[in-house]
This record gives structure tokens, C-alpha cells and sequence, in this order.
């Protein structure tokens, strides 16, 4: 099923070559507030090879709430961009929801495991703490 | 103008529409064509079994592996073949030798350097052996002075050259120091092999290891060279092919070289090693050197007259790697964006954790250099470098 804000994410990024691509995943990290360093903990980090990535989660009224931070740009504008599809659904929405996106884009090859930036490793989180709180 | 590039067909690929600039060489070579032909002609025209049928194709297989080990016996200074085993690689050698000496190594001590790759640290780990460094100073040269020699001592273990930082170590001041205690040392030789004359006699070393695909051979074979001093030491693995009489309660072993080769080895392997050196050689070794020396030193000069860039090491002689890092910019950024240019670098800990942590560092991007790389490359990388800063400003 097609979404609203994947598809308007797939639209920013088309026809655009790759150094341009990349400029505006930098421009997306710049927007990402950064998250508190007291929750840039061990226990909120997610392993990657290169860069470090921390999450935070919680719910509100039912939504499920995700911060996550970077070291790394690139990294911080992938996530930026995975936030703004996945935060304030329900966690059954969010273990459902299929990630087109991010193939659409350009950066599925971001996706395979042994890769840097850990977004197979970021989104394997999120979908499990979603099928935790759906549950 | 030396110009090999057009001995590597990988070269001409276009990356992301540009041209691919490859500086990845410390993590592996390309291929010249004359290697990529002679794996392409064993596998059509000479493939069997080595050392073991009596038929043509494994007679011919087995005289080109012989072969393949005399040349690299040659080519490293070794006294006879029979010092030189065919592996899978660099970690591999190492771990075969931390393997045969575990009765010697378990609960004494390796000594190695601050510089080293996890392959030389994990292995004597694993052979329940105690781990002490050598320090480095603020250039990363190791300090010698202060190493220190105990009963427990039984073995050093150091890199000829830093995988991270193209320093050169000062292996035959360490190979006189060990010497004077009678210990044996192993020289991981992956970064200095494709870079720098060799002669295991000269060096001193009792074991040398090396890869075949860091030096324009195939991913997969490497070589450990055993003096002969220690030519009667347990080998690491059985199988077939190095043993003489196999009895359900006894076993006995052939003479090395064989002795350390079960199994069926990486036949076109060894032999794409041995024509990379065939290679090499055919542009003369001084030549591949006194251009490899010119282009690292342009490189360097350019790089340190960049603006905003830290380079990590600075020792009197060094070859192959580069290190550093852009102020304020992951090294990760760095090297997703050169990508993107088609400039083929290393970013991360390049499997040397501790020598990150005395650089106080997570990681750097590391450019390294081989024969087939120009001033042009290096002139990139700074455009490229250039380009990174402008994108995260």
C-alpha cells in the first residue's frame, strides 16, 4: 500500500544524481534534533561497523515515539528521513508498515547487513519494539 | 609518465559515471590481465589433483604449483622451497603458526606491536598466549627502547608494515634484539610484501606471512615461510596429502612442505601468485618502487598541505596506507561522499582497535596506494576531500 509521506520523501529525491542525493540526506540530518546526551548511552546504541546510532522509544497516547541520533551525517539523514515516515503511528501500524522508500530512493544497498551505517540493524529495533508494544 | 593502469581491465570501469579512482589497495589489489589469464588458462587447459595421480593433467598442475613455490621461495630470499607453504592468506598463516605453537605460547607471552592488525593479535590470544605491546610514540614510530624481554617471552609478532598507517617498522632492529634472547619472530608481511624487497635471511625472521591478493594475485591463497630451524613443528591441520603412514593409533608426517598443505590447496592460486610476481618483475621491481615512492610522496605533501586534515603517523620511511580524518567530519561522511566521486577508499577501525584507541580516535579513512596509481589519483582524492568539506559545511 502506497503512503503519503514515503511517496513525498521518493519525490524529493527523483531525478537527482547521487552527489545531489547525498546533499540532501545532509540537508535532511541537519533538521534531525539531536538527541540528549544523558540517552546517548551503551544501552540505547545500536552496533554498526562505522558509525554509532542511538535509539529512544516510548509511547503517548497509544503512538509510538522514536528518537534517533548518529555520529555520522549520512547516517543522521537516512534517519531523519525513517523517522519522519514511521513516528506518531501505532506500534501495529509501524511492525506492519513496508518500508518502500528506502529502495526507491537510491539507498537500498544502505540496507544489507554488513553495511556501515547499521539501517538494516536500526529498523530490525524499531520494528521489534513495535511488535512488542503491539502486543 | 609510468602508466600500468592499462595493465588492469578493473581500471577503466566507470563508477557512478565517473571514473573509478581506486585507492582501496591496503584492503586489496586489482588484478592485471596477465593474472586474470593464467587463473582463466589453468582452469581450461591444466586442471587436476596436484600430488597426488599419475595421469598428464595432474603432473602438469602439480609442476606449475612446484613452480609457483619456487618463485615465491626466490622472491622472499628464502634457502629452499621447502620453507614456503601455500595458505589461505595472511590470517591464515598466522593462525597455523599460533596453532602449531600453542603448547609453547599457552600461558607465556607474544610480544607484538601497538600498531597491530586484529589477525596478529587474535590468533596468539586464542592459543591462550599473553599479549604485550610495544609502544608507540606521537608519530607512531615504536619505541624499541623500552622492549622488554622476559622468561615468559617465547615469541614477536609484528607487522612489517601498518595496514592504517604505511609506517614501516624497524623489524631487523627487533629481529637482533630477539636474537640476543634466542626467540622466534613472525613478520606479518600483508602491507610490505607488494611494496618493499623482501629477504627472509637478510630480515632475520623465522616466519614470514603473506596474502596473495594484496600483491595483484587471487583472494584466497596465501604463503607462510617457515625457516628451516623450525621445520619439524607440528602442523596445524591433517588431512590428506601430508601424511606418510596413517594408522587407527599413529600417524606419521611427510617432510615440509608438504607436511603443512592438507587438504587439496588453492592450486590456481599459488600459480596466480606466482604470476604476479612474473608481472612485477617483467616492470622491473626498482621501477614499481621508485614510482610507488613518488606518487605516496606526493600524495602526503598534498594531503598535508590540505586544509583541515589530520594525518595520522609520521615514521621515517613508509609506504601503502595513508590515514586521516577531515576536522569534524565522520570519517564514514568522508567516504560515502568520495564514493559517490567513484574514489575508492577505507573508513572505520581497519581491524586495529587498539592502535585507534592510542590515536584516540574512532576510525579514519584510509587511502592506500599501489604500482597502477598516479599523481592524478592523488589530485582526486584532494578535489574529492575538497568536495566533502563544501557538502558539510
Amino acid at each position: 500500500m502506497r503512503d503519503a509521506v514515503q511517496d513525498d520523501i521518493i519525490k524529493q529525491f527523483d531525478g537527482l544524481d547521487w552527489l545531489d542525493k547525498y546533499g540532501l540526506l545532509i540537508s535532511f540530518a541537519k533538521e534531525l534534533e539531536p538527541m540528549d546526551d544523558k540517552f546517548r548511552t551503551e544501552e540505547n546504541s545500536i552496533s554498526g561497523c562505522q558509525s554509532k546510532v542511538w535509539i529512544r522509544t516510548y509511547t503517548k497516547d497509544g503512538k509510538m515515539i522514536i528518537n534517533l541520533d548518529s555520529d555520522a551525517m549520512i547516517t543522521r539523514g537516512i534517519i531523519s528521513l525513517l523517522l519522519k515516515v514511521v513516528n506518531n503511528r501505532s506500534p501495529q501500524d509501524i511492525a506492519d508498515l513496508d518500508l518502500y522508500f528506502i529502495e526507491e530512493i537510491g539507498l537500498k544497498s544502505n540496507l544489507s547487513p554488513a553495511r556501515a551505517d547499521g539501517l538494516a540493524s536500526i529498523i530490525k529495533r524499531i520494528r521489534e519494539v513495535a511488535r512488542r508494544e503491539a502486543n | 609518465m609510468t602508466d600500468f593502469k592499462k595493465d588492469f581491465p578493473i581500471l577503466e570501469k566507470e563508477i557512478y559515471g565517473k571514473k573509478l579512482v581506486y585507492l582501496d589497495n591496503a584492503a586489496t589489489s586489482q588484478k592485471p590481465g596477465y593474472v586474470i589469464d593464467t587463473i582463466s588458462e589453468f582452469y581450461r587447459s591444466d586442471n587436476g589433483n596436484i600430488h597426488r595421480g599419475i595421469h598428464y593433467l595432474s603432473e602438469v598442475s602439480s609442476e606449475k604449483y612446484e613452480k609457483a613455490r619456487e618463485k615465491v621461495s626466490d622472491f622472499i630470499g628464502a634457502r629452499d622451497p621447502a620453507e614456503v607453504t601455500f595458505t589461505a592468506g595472511t590470517t591464515d598463516s598466522i593462525n597455523q603458526v599460533a596453532c602449531s605453537l600453542e603448547p609453547v605460547l599457552k600461558g607465556n607471552e607474544v610480544l607484538i606491536t601497538g600498531v597491530e592488525h586484529h589477525s596478529n593479535i587474535v590468533p596468539w590470544q586464542l592459543a591462550g598466549a599473553k599479549l604485550r605491546a610495544i609502544p608507540i610514540d606521537d608519530d607512531c614510530n615504536l619505541l624499541t627502547d623500552s622492549i622488554e624481554i622476559t622468561d615468559k617471552t617465547k615469541l614477536i609478532a609484528i607487522s612489517h608494515v601498518s595496514n592504517v598507517l604505511g609506517s614501516v617498522n624497524p623489524i631487523k632492529e627487533i629481529t637482533g634484539i630477539a636474537k640476543d634472547h634466542d626467540i622466534p619472530v613472525l613478520v606479518d608481511a600483508a602491507q610490505s610484501i607488494q611494496h618493499l624487497p623482501i629477504d627472509v635471511k637478510d630480515i632475520g625472521c623465522d616466519f614470514l606471512a603473506f596474502s596473495g591478493h594484496k600483491m595483484y594475485a587471487a583472494t584466497g591463497v596465501g604463503v607462510l615461510y617457515t625457516s628451516e630451524r623450525f621445520s619439524d613443528i607440528m602442523p596445524a591441520r591433517g588431512g590428506g596429502g601430508m601424511v606418510d603412514k596413517v594408522t587407527l593409533e599413529r600417524t606419521t608426517y611427510l617432510d615440509p612442505p608438504l607436511r603443512y598443505e592438507a587438504g587439496t590447496p588453492h592450486i590456481a592460486g599459488a600459480i596466480s601468485v606466482a604470476a604476479a610476481i612474473d608481472y612485477m618483475q617483467s616492470l622491473g621491481m626498482d621501477k614499481i618502487r621508485k614510482h610507488e615512492h613518488d606518487i605516496y610522496s606526493y600524495a602526503r605533501e598534498k594531503l598535508l598541505e590540505a586544509d583541515g586534515v589530520t594525518i595520522y603517523g609520521n615514521t621515517e620511511e613508509m609506504c601503502g596506507s595513508i590515514s586521516f580524518n577531515l576536522d569534524n567530519i565522520h570519517q564514514y561522511d568522508t567516504g560515502m561522499i568520495l564514493d559517490k566521486m567513484g574514489i575508492a577508499v577505507r573508513t572505520g577501525h581497519h581491524c586495529a582497535q587498539p592502535l585507534m584507541r592510542s590515536l584516540g580516535t574512532e576510525g579514519t579513512v584510509r587511502a592506500s596506494f599501489a604500482l597502477y596509481n598516479t599523481k592524478e589519483d592523488a589530485d582526486m582524492l584532494i578535489e574529492g576531500i575538497q568536495k566533502v568539506r563544501m557538502m558539510y559545511a
